[in-house]
């Protein structure tokens, strides 16, 4: 298992550029490459600042503990950043110019510290539509134990 | 209360607003720190310059997903006090957020419905900024539930 450094996460998306995948390139179905990553009380409540999330529930834990979650949980959006501390420095979610255009996401079971999360994640179609360039990319989170914490579809459009 | 009493005590109509959320330089580098995005969409007024197929934008953007991440946040605020459990987001953007926009994300309780095994809710989404424009707009679902899945026994 890989706990997550936010400290040294490659933060030029310049870096890498040519080695990722341009809309041309991109095969509906093909998976994405992925890492598992363990989150720590500190990245949750780290992410949960960042945020603006603050409710106790995400870093007090002997608040969380007299709440019907039982313990910390860490906010439901926080597959935001697992898109890309599951990703790779090629990953074509990073291409500079990636724009976003809508999301959906389903939440099943809250991630907790110390959960080791498992992204799989696929180019699930690609199109074009007023002469934009469109990728529709699906990721599903699984925890330790194979579950599905949550799954999410969205729409980017995508550099030319 | 169990999930059904919790379940009883809100009502279709009702008005969750939330924060106000103004765009500086500040937010955005909280934001990418947070999330991991560091899009030169983000920081970088040169690059801003360029046309990205028939969009310019004429500057840096706030992230789509801060605004995706303040939703969520309306949501949970109202439903965690009242035992809610946030079930699924869907969000669309229609316009692009820039520095010293300020944001509004607003939730409206539309539909409550029993199913075989539950107690759902669904939420219509609207977010305006400064000047009433709907900036993203979108749809929502909790549950009242007993337990919440993955808990310890």
């Amino acid at each position: 298992m890989t706990i997550l450094d936010l400290d040294n996460f490659e933060t030029d998306f310049w870096k890498d550029v040519d080695a990722r995948k341009t809309w041309d390139q991109i095969i509906p179905g093909e998976l994405r490459d992925t890492t598992p990553v363990t989150l720590t009380k500190e990245v949750i409540a780290r992410y949960a600042k960042g945020v603006g999330e603050d409710n106790p529930l995400y870093f007090d834990e002997a608040y969380a503990k007299t709440t019907v979650y039982g313990g910390i949980i860490a906010p439901p959006s926080i597959h935001i950043l697992l898109m890309f501390a599951c990703t790779t420095t090629e990953d074509w979610m990073r291409s500079p110019g990636t724009i976003n255009a809508g999301q959906n996401w389903s939440y099943h079971i809250p991630i907790r510290p110390n959960d080791t999360i498992t992204m799989r994640g696929t180019a699930l179609d690609r199109f074009i539509k007023k002469d934009r360039l469109f990728a529709v990319h699906e990721n599903t989170f699984t925890n330790q134990n194979g579950d599905v914490v949550c799954t999410g579809r969205g729409q980017t459009i995508r550099p030319v | 209360m169990d999930a059904k009493q919790r379940f009883d005590e809100v009502t279709e109509g009702d008005i969750i607003t939330g924060r106000d959320f103004t765009v500086t330089r500040d937010t955005i580098q909280a934001f990418a720190d947070a999330s991991l995005d560091y899009n030169p969409l983000h920081f970088d007024d040169n690059y801003m310059e360029n046309n990205f197929g028939k969009t310019s934008f004429g500057g840096v953007i706030m992230h789509g997903m801060q605004n995706f991440a303040l939703i969520s946040r309306t949501l949970t605020d109202w439903l965690i006090p009242r035992g809610g459990f946030h079930r699924r987001l869907e969000t669309r953007w229609l316009k692009p957020v820039q520095l010293g926009h300020t944001i509004t994300p607003k939730a409206t309780l539309t539909r409550k419905l029993e199913t075989d095994k539950g107690y759902w809710v669904t939420f219509d989404i609207e977010v305006t900024n400064q000047d009433g424009t709907v900036v993203a707009a979108g749809n929502a679902m909790a549950e009242f539930i007993d337990v919440i899945p993955g808990s310890p026994a």
